[in-house]
C-alpha cells in the first residue's frame, strides 16, 4: 500500500551476481540472467531463498507472509494493512518500534508493504547486520505483543495514512484503489483495500491476535536474503532463529476467482478539487503464470510504455490529447508480485474540452491494430529489449528489495524461486500470433472497465 | 551442517523456555566492512566541458548524465517555467532525428531519454545496456547541441504544462511549498514555483530558442558516465559528440537572498480532512561546502529527519496525529532551508504544531545523550553506504560534488565526519540555526475548523 513511497526511491545497483558484463560485445547476443539461487524449506515449512553477491557491503531481506488484503475479514476492510502496522508495535522480545530502531541504529532501514496476495517485511542494512535482522524478524514471527493503547494510536496513524494518500489528495485513489472496486465482482478483489475509516476504527485486539495466529505462521511465509553474505552462515542463523517456530494449520484458500467479463462496465467519481478530468481503462488480465500474461506485458511495452509506444506517438504527440499516458500491469510492485486476478490498466489526465469517449475512440484504434494484425518484427524486437531493461530495473530496484521480492514471491506462490532465471526465456518465447490472440481475448471492449474522474466547478484554477 | 545447527538451536530454545520471562537481547552486528569508492577518471574537453567516468557494479548497464548549469534560476519573473518548456522542446527532434526516432533509438538501447529541468541544473540522462553506451552518448550530444525546436510541437507542449500546472495546484503539499518558497525568497527565482496560465500560453518559439542559446553550452556542462562500459570507446564518443560544441556564455550570478518570515500563513481548503503543515526557516549558507553542513544533518536527524527521530516519534507513535512526518534540510546553492513536513488530523492541528515546537525547544535546551546520537550516526553512516550502492545514486552524488565545488574527499571522509559530531555540536547547531521565533508556519487546511487552533501561534496571514 505504499505505492508512492516505493516508487520515488531511485533505482539501485546489485542485480548482477553472476550476470556477466559483455564489455565490448556489440555483436553478440546479450547474456541471460543466471543468478545463484539456493533454496531450502525448513521442517516447519518456512521457505528460504539465498542469492548472494558481493557487489557492495549490503544485505537485503524480504519476508513474505501469504496474507494480503484480498483475504482480509469481510467486515474489516483495511485490516491486513492495519495489521502490518501492528507488527512494529511489539513482539516477544522487542517493544513498540524497537524493531525499526534496531535496524536503523545499525545503519539500515525497513520496507513494509501490504499487497493483494502477501504482506512483506523487508530490511536492508550494511552486511554485518544480517544476523541481527534475522533474529529480529524471527522474533516478530514468534509472537505479537500489542497493547490496547498502541492499537488505538495505530488506528490514528493508519487513518491519517488513508487521508494523506486518498481522502485529502486530488484524484486520491485514482486509479489504483478506485478501479478494482468497479471492475471486479468477487468481494475479495472488489472491496476498498485501504479500508473504510469506520472499519479501521472498529478493529479489536482480539481481531489482531486471531489474524496473527492464523496467518503469521512459518508454513505461510517465505524469506529471501540477497546481497553480501555467506550462504552457509546465513542458513545456520535462519535455522537457529526460525527453526523452532511451530507451523500451524492454514485455513482453506478462499475462492478469489473472477468470472469472464462479458459486458463493458463504467464507473466514475466527482472531485471538487480538480479542474482536469482523468480516465482509466482497465482490462481483466490473464493469470500470472500463463504465457498470455507474458504476452500482455509485451503488449504493454508496444502500446503504452515509454515515448516510443503507439499510444504516446498517437495520443500524446500526434493528437495532443494528454501529456503522458501509462500502462500498468500491477499497481503495487512488479508484474511478478501478483498471484491472482488482476487488471491491466491504462490511465491519463486530459482537458475538459475532450470527452472521455473521444479519447477512448482514439485509443481503440491502436488497440484494434493489435487485435486484428500481427505486429511486425521490428516492433516486437524493440518491445523485447524494453521488457528486458524493465526486468533488470525490477531486479535492481530499491536497495536489493526488487530482487529479494521476486525471489520471496516466486517461493511463496510457486515453490520455485529459480524461476527468476527463466523469466527472460518466457518473454523470448512469445510469438506475434500469441500477442494478437492475447489482445483479441483480453483487450476486448467487453472485458474492460472505463473509470473517470469528473471535476466539479468549484475546483482550484 | 544445517542439521547440527538446528539441534543446537532446539537445545537453546528449551533452556530459554525453562527460565521464562527474561527478554532476549538482539545479537550484536559483526564488524562493518569498509565502504570504498571506485576510482573516478576525470578529463576536460578544450571547450570547457568536464567529464567524469566511473566503472561501477556488475550489471551490464551504464547511466549517462549530462548536467548543464541552468534551470529555473535563469528565468525572470515574467517567464516562470520557460526553462521547463525549453527542456521539453529539446526532446522534439534534431535536424537528423525526429522525436519519434529519438524515442525508438533509445528504447532499443534499453533506456529512455529524459531532460530533467531543475532549479539550478538541467540534466539530460539515460540508463542503457553496456553495449549501446557509446551510441547513447552520441544521441545525448545530438539532443543537447542540435535541438530543432519544431514550431508545431510548441502549442501542444504549452497546453501539457497548463494541464500539469492545474493538477499540481490542486495538491495541498504543492500549495504549502509554493507559499514557503515565496516567503523565504521574495522576488527571486527560488521564490517562484508556478507561472500564471497567461504566461505559459504566451511562450513563443523565439523565447524558447533565446533561453536555449543563452544558457546551454559546453563550459557550463559536465558529463557523468557510471556503470559498466568500455572506457576508451566512451571517451572517443564523448570527444566526437561534444568537442565541437560552443563553450557558450558563463552562468549569470544567481540572485539568492533568503529572509526569515516568522508568522502563521493559512491556505484555506474548505472541507479538508487533514491539515498540511510546512514549518521552517532559511538556513542560508548551509551546503556540502560549509563546515556546519554535516553537523546540521546530524542534528536534523535527531530532531525529525528519520523514522526514529523525536518529532516523528512524537506525532506518529506517541499521538497518532500523522502518518509520515519528516523534517529535512533542503539544500540549494546559497539558499538552504530547514522544514518540518507533516499532514495531521484536522482537530489536532494546533496540538501538532505545539508538539513540533516543543521538540525543537527541547533539543535547543539539552544536548542529546551519547546513546541517542550514536544510533543516529550509525543510521546516517549506513544510509550513505546504501544510497551509494547504485549507478544512479553515484552519478547524482558525483554531480552534486561539482555543484558545490567540493572534492571527492568529501565522499571519502563522509562517514568519519558524521561520527565526529558530538552532543554539544548538536546543541550548538540547534541554537544557531533552528530558532522557533523565526519559524514560518504554513498550513493548508479547513479554515473554519482550524482557525481557533492556530491563534496561539500568531496572527494569521493569508
Amino acid at each position: 500500500m505504499k505505492r508512492t513511497i516505493v516508487s520515488t526511491i531511485a533505482a539501485v545497483l546489485c542485480a548482477a551476481c553472476a550476470m556477466t558484463a559483455p564489455q565490448q560485445a556489440a555483436a553478440t547476443a546479450p547474456a541471460t540472467l543466471s543468478l545463484p539461487v539456493e533454496y531450502h524449506t525448513l521442517a516447519n515449512g518456512l521457505r528460504v531463498v539465498l542469492c548472494a553477491d558481493h557487489d557492495s557491503p549490503r544485505v537485503t531481506t524480504s519476508l513474505y507472509y501469504g496474507i494480503g488484503y484480498r483475504v482480509e475479514p469481510e467486515n474489516r476492510t483495511g485490516f491486513a494493512h492495519l495489521f502490518e502496522h501492528l507488527m512494529s508495535q511489539g513482539s516477544r522480545n522487542l517493544g513498540k518500534m524497537e524493531h525499526i530502531k534496531l535496524v536503523q541504529s545499525n545503519g539500515g532501514f525497513v520496507n513494509m508493504s501490504t499487497q493483494s496476495d502477501f504482506t512483506t517485511y523487508g530490511d536492508v542494512a550494511p552486511s554485518n547486520v544480517l544476523r541481527t535482522i534475522l533474529w529480529a524478524e524471527a522474533d516478530r514471527m514468534k509472537g505479537l505483543d500489542v497493547t490496547e493503547a498502541n492499537l488505538t494510536i495505530q488506528k490514528g496513524v493508519v487513518s491519517n495514512e488513508v487521508r494523506v494518500n486518498v481522502l485529502n489528495r486530488p484524484y486520491g485513489g485514482f486509479p489504483w484503489l478506485d478501479v478494482p472496486q468497479v471492475a471486479n465482482v468477487n468481494w475479495h478483489n472488489a472491496h476498498n483495500f485501504y479500508g473504510d475509516l469506520a472499519d479501521i476504527d472498529a478493529a479489536t485486539l482480539e481481531d489482531a491476535h486471531n489474524f496473527f495466529k492464523t496467518y503469521y505462521a512459518p508454513n505461510n511465509a517465505s524469506l529471501a536474503i540477497v546481497g553480501d553474505f555467506d550462504p552457509a552462515q546465513a542458513m545456520a542463523w535462519v535455522n537457529e532463529y526460525f527453526g523452532a517456530i511451530p507451523s500451524r494449520p492454514q485455513p482453506p484458500k478462499a475462492d478469489i476467482s473472477e468470472p469472464r467479463q462479458e459486458q463493458e462496465k463504467r464507473g466514475s467519481k466527482t472531485d471538487d478539487r480538480v479542474t482536469r478530468p482523468a480516465m482509466a481503462i482497465a482490462y481483466h488480465a490473464p493469470r500470472a503464470e500463463t504465457d498470455a500474461y507474458y504476452a500482455l506485458a509485451l503488449i504493454n511495452q508496444i502500446l503504452a510504455a515509454g515515448k516510443d509506444s503507439w499510444l504516446y506517438e498517437d495520443i500524446v504527440r500526434k493528437r495532443g490529447l494528454t501529456g503522458e499516458i501509462q500502462g500498468t500491469m500491477y499497481f503495487y510492485g512488479s508484474m511478478f508480485d501478483n498471484n491472482g486476478p488482476s487488471l491491466y490498466t491504462i490511465d491519463l489526465f486530459h482537458d475538459p474540452d475532450q470527452s472521455s469517449d473521444q479519447i477512448l475512440k482514439a485509443i481503440d484504434e491502436n488497440i484494434d491494430r493489435l487485435r486484428t494484425q500481427t505486429v511486425d518484427a521490428a516492433t516486437l524486437a524493440r518491445a523485447r529489449v524494453k521488457m528486458r531493461a524493465a526486468f533488470y530495473d525490477d531486479l535492481e530496484r530499491n536497495y536489493g528489495f526488487g530482487r529479494a521480492n521476486l525471489l520471496a514471491g516466486f517461493a511463496l506462490f510457486y515453490d520455485d524461486p529459480a524461476r527468476i532465471n527463466r523469466i527472460e526465456p518466457r518473454f523470448a518465447a512469445v510469438t506475434p500470433e500469441l500477442i494478437r490472440e492475447t489482445a483479441e481475448e483480453y483487450l476486448r471492449p467487453a472485458n474492460r472497465t472505463i473509470f473517470t474522474v469528473v471535476p466539479t466547478t468549484r475546483g482550484v484554477k | 551442517m544445517r542439521r547440527i545447527a538446528m539441534i543446537v538451536y532446539l537445545a537453546g530454545a528449551a533452556a530459554a523456555l525453562a527460565q521464562a520471562p527474561t527478554k532476549e537481547t538482539p545479537p550484536a552486528p559483526g564488524t562493518p566492512k569498509n565502504f570504498s569508492l571506485p576510482e573516478i577518471r576525470r578529463f576536460d574537453l578544450p571547450n570547457g566541458m568536464r567529464v567524469r567516468l566511473m566503472q561501477y557494479g556488475n550489471t551490464p548497464k551504464a547511466t549517462i548524465r549530462l548536467v548543464t548549469q541552468t534551470g529555473n534560476i535563469d528565468e525572470d519573473a515574467d517567464h516562470v517555467w520557460l526553462a521547463n518548456v525549453t527542456g521539453e522542446m529539446m526532446q522534439q527532434g534534431t535536424p537528423t532525428r525526429s522525436a519519434e526516432e529519438i524515442a525508438r533509438q533509445v528504447a532499443l538501447m534499453g533506456g529512455s531519454l529524459n531532460v530533467d529541468v531543475g532549479m539550478n541544473e538541467t540534466a539530460i540522462e539515460t540508463d542503457v545496456f553496456t553495449e549501446t553506451t557509446a551510441a547513447a552518448v552520441g544521441l545525448i550530444a545530438d539532443v543537447a547541441r542540435n535541438p530543432g525546436f519544431p514550431e508545431p510541437a510548441l502549442a501542444r507542449i504549452r497546453n501539457d504544462f497548463l494541464r500539469k500546472l492545474s493538477i499540481e495546484r490542486g495538491s495541498p503539499q504543492s500549495l504549502t511549498e509554493e507559499t514557503i518558497m515565496r516567503l523565504f525568497y521574495p522576488n527571486q527565482p527560488y521564490g517562484r514555483s508556478f507561472p500564471t496560465a497567461e504566461m505559459l500560453q504566451g511562450y513563443t518559439l523565439d523565447q524558447v530558442r533565446g533561453f536555449y542559446d543563452r544558457n546551454f553550452g559546453a563550459a557550463r556542462s559536465r558529463m557523468y558516465v557510471v556503470g559498466r562500459f568500455d572506457e576508451a570507446a566512451i571517451e572517443r564518443a564523448i570527444r566526437r559528440g561534444f568537442a565541437g560544441w560552443k563553450a557558450g556564455s558563463p552562468p549569470a550570478a544567481p540572485v539568492v537572498r533568503p529572509v526569515s518570515r516568522p508568522g502563521v500563513y493559512l491556505i484555506d481548503r474548505p472541507g479538508a480532512v487533514q491539515s498540511t503543515l510546512l514549518i521552517g526557516l532559511p538556513v542560508a549558507g548551509i551546503g556540502p561546502n560549509s563546515p556546519d553542513y554535516r553537523p546540521l544533518m546530524v542534528a536534523n536527524a535527531v530532531l525529525g529527519g528519520t523514522f526514529m527521530s523525536r518529532i516523528t516519534w512524537n506525532l506518529r507513535e506517541k499521538n497518532g496525529y500523522a502518518y509520515s512526518p519528516i523534517s529535512y534540510v533542503a539544500v540549494r546553492p546559497r539558499g538552504a532551508y530547514w522544514v518540518e513536513d507533516a499532514d495531521v488530523t484536522t482537530n489536532m492541528t494546533g496540538a501538532s504544531i505545539k508538539e513540533i515546537i516543543g521538540e525543537i525547544d527541547r533539543l535547543r535546551a539539552e544536548a542529546p545523550s551519547e546513546a541517542e546520537l550514536r544510533g543516529i550516526q550509525h543510521f546516517l553512516a549506513g544510509q550513505f553506504v546504501l544510497f551509494n550502492s547504485s549507478r544512479g545514486g553515484i552519478a547524482g552524488k558525483l554531480a552534486s560534488l561539482d555543484t558545490y565545488g567540493v572534492g571527492e574527499d568529501y565522499l571519502r571522509n563522509y562517514v568519519q565526519s558524521i561520527y565526529a559530531v558530538t552532543p554539544a555540536d548538536v546543541l550548538r547547531l540547534m541554537q544557531t540555526y533552528i530558532d522557533p521565533a523565526k519559524l514560518a508556519i504554513v498550513v493548508a487546511g479547513d479554515r473554519k475548523a482550524i482557525e481557533e487552533q492556530l491563534k496561539p501561534f500568531g496572527t494569521i496571514a493569508e
